[in-house]
């Protein structure tokens, strides 16, 4: 639930319920006045035909009223003086009107007199009446008054704190744009941003130092891989070699050549993601694939792959350096991943590129297969490829989607 | 061939000089810009391997001196900078090729071959070794004047041998020229075996000399011997 909508509904219950309250409270004063009020005018008239009684000792003659109404009934015994809520019968209109009465009794020659003094409300009720449209009235009209200040100066009020919180989500490492400031006159939005903005450039600050580290280290160990392959180059020229040093020889070299290929790998990496490779330029993916095929060629052969390729023209803007990596990874790996005599399927259309060849009876784990140095367990690669590969899909906003469908696995690149 | 290696790290130094020295070539080395800019300005040499991180100013400068004074020699940068904009750089100041460290002594030497072929003004575009008579600019091969069929590949590791000839090249080497070092085929060299085996049956059957050896598992060697 939105803050505002929240901090909304707990203002308007609070300002419904307090209203509801004092509307309450405000009726019963009213009525229990007003009542007073007519049960005063009531007491005098009793009065009057009391002192009528005690001078004339007899019942005063029924008068009407105004809005007021007196009976005398013959009564056997004496009745409790209590006032009453009753009907009104009002004559000139010939309705029953909510009325106000006072039941009393007088003996007048040993006859005992019930007298009923009964008084209209409807002007009171009118005035209550009017009193409760006035004061709902005000209650709808505050009520509608805190909604839209809720919902309008709130909103305004909260904006800096909806900017802050889409340029944390817009926050990206590698992006090489800084949170930009707000213009906030609230402090505790202002020092919100504050925050914001320094651990971002604390956490780019940190990032970039670990890459420059990646960056520094690979590049140092560069010169004495030279040097190693070099001294191999080297040594191998120096006479004969029994079959042991041969084969130690050859180890050494398979694992200087993995070294080498993971070293430049890893620097790869740190130059795509600085976004270093900017050499874009249309590429005819056609052409370009029908190359890398025959290129790989003799690989297919060796292997006995049973290769079927389907491609239609399509050209996209990129760096042809990545994007000849990114083939030769996703053609290598489906070379490499598959059996003897399995398949390689290599599909272009103008929206993707699939590349799926047979090889384990399994799909391979979607969320791991794109981490650094995961590869599987009988894999030569440097465990670098497909996250190559998926940076570079991902610095031209290409997806690059693994799925295993009928015993094939099958990478998709989709432009 | 007077070769002249301008690389600070000595190890290195010392392989490519006892890699290159022999066979008739004369290597001279310098360590630093200005022993590099000593001998450039007094000798020429058909080919000049300029490491350009060098300890006391950029290998572009020895670069810049070369062109500023008309040097014709050849320039082969080798660099420990995988970097676009160097390599674009170098070839724009007028290097004739440009190679990243770590690499095989065998490129090495076949890339500095080619430059020195393309720079030769013999007039002649016949690479010739025994009874073969390559012509580089038709991509022919000959073999006591019949025409050698080669696909591109074969082609290529022909020349590649030939470059280093009496030298043993890897394995690794081998793929790595045939199929560029991003390609990573470490788990699979049978297929090279294949090549070689065709190339050796082509080169047979025309009449020529068996000169590939197989070395020690390890890989090839070119020889007349």
């Amino acid at each position: 639930m939105k803050l505002l909508a929240r901090y909304n509904r707990v203002n308007l219950i609070a300002a419904i319920t307090v209203l509801f309250v004092t509307g309450i409270i405000y009726y019963l004063a009213i009525s229990y006045i007003l009542n007073y009020q007519v049960d005063k005018d009531i007491l005098i008239e009793e009065q009057e035909i009391f002192s009528y009684v005690k001078q004339n000792n007899a019942l005063p003659p029924v008068v009407e009223y105004k809005d007021q109404q007196i009976q005398f009934i013959k009564v056997n015994r004496p009745v409790n003086r209590t006032f009453i809520n009753t009907d009104y019968y009002n004559a000139k209109g010939h309705e029953y009107e909510s009325g106000r009465g006072l039941i009393t009794s007088v003996i007048i020659k040993g006859q005992i007199w019930q007298i009923s003094i009964v008084e209209s409300k409807v002007e009171t009720e009118d005035l209550i009446q009017i009193i409760f449209f006035i004061t709902i009235g005000v209650i709808l009209f505050l009520l509608l008054v805190l909604f839209m200040a809720n919902r309008f100066i709130l909103n305004r009020m909260w904006q800096p704190f909806y900017d802050i919180l889409n340029k944390l989500k817009g926050f990206t490492l590698t992006d090489s744009k800084d949170i930009v400031r707000g213009n906030s006159s609230i402090d505790e939005f202002a020092e919100l941003d504050n925050a914001v903005i320094n651990m971002a450039s604390r956490v780019k600050t940190d990032y970039k130092d670990l890459k420059a580290f990646t960056e520094n280290a690979s590049h140092e160990l560069l010169t004495p891989i030279a040097v190693i392959n070099s001294k191999l180059d080297s040594l191998i020229q120096t006479g004969e070699f029994n079959t042991e040093q041969s084969r130690l020889l050859n180890d050494v070299y398979d694992a200087v050549s993995r070294l080498t290929r993971l070293n430049q790998s890893l620097l790869l990496l740190v130059k795509i993601e600085n976004h270093l490779v900017k050499d874009d330029q249309v590429v005819d993916l056609k052409h370009l694939l029908e190359t890398k095929i025959s290129q790989f060629k003799e690989l297919f052969i060796n292997k006995e792959l049973d290769l079927k390729y389907d491609l239609v023209a399509k050209e996209t803007k990129v760096s042809p350096y990545l994007i000849d990596i990114l083939l030769n990874n996703l053609i290598g790996n489906a070379i490499r991943h598959s059996k003897f005599n399995g398949t390689v399927n290599v599909t272009l259309t103008s929206e993707k590129l699939t590349i799926k060849n047979t090889g384990e009876n399994a799909p391979l784990p979607k969320d791991e297969i794109f981490k650094r140095f995961n590869k599987s367990a009988n894999s030569e690669g440097s465990g670098l490829g497909l996250t190559i590969s998926k940076q570079i899909c991902e610095s031209y906003k290409f997806d690059l989607l693994y799925d295993y469908e009928d015993s094939y696995h099958c990478f998709t690149v989709k432009f | 061939m007077k070769i002249l290696i301008i690389e600070d790290e000595k190890g290195l130094r010392e392989s490519i000089e006892g890699y290159f020295s022999g066979d008739g070539n004369i290597c001279e080395v310098a360590f630093d810009y200005n022993s590099a800019i000593a001998k450039v300005s007094l000798y020429r040499y058909d080919c000049i391997l300029l490491d350009i991180t060098l300890p006391d100013g950029s290998g572009f400068n020895v670069l810049r001196y070369l062109k500023d004074h008309n040097n014709p020699d050849g320039v082969l940068i080798i660099s420990a900078k995988n970097s676009l904009d160097d390599k674009i750089m170098g070839l724009d100041m007028g290097a004739d090729d440009y190679l990243v460290k770590p690499f095989h002594l065998s490129e090495l030497k076949a890339r500095v071959m080619a430059i020195v072929r393309r720079k030769s003004f013999s007039g002649s575009n016949l690479l010739v070794f025994n009874e073969i008579v390559i012509d580089l600019l038709a991509k022919e091969v000959k073999i006591n004047s019949t025409i050698l069929k080669l696909t591109r590949k074969e082609y290529a590791l022909l020349l590649y041998f030939i470059a280093n000839k009496g030298k043993v090249v890897s394995k690794n080497a081998i793929a790595e020229h045939l199929w560029g070092d991003g390609v990573d085929l470490a788990d699979n060299f049978d297929f090279i075996y294949s090549h070689i085996k065709n190339l050796r049956k082509k080169l047979e059957e025309i009449g020529s000399k068996d000169y590939i050896k197989a070395a020690y598992g390890m890989g090839y060697k070119f020889a007349d011997q």
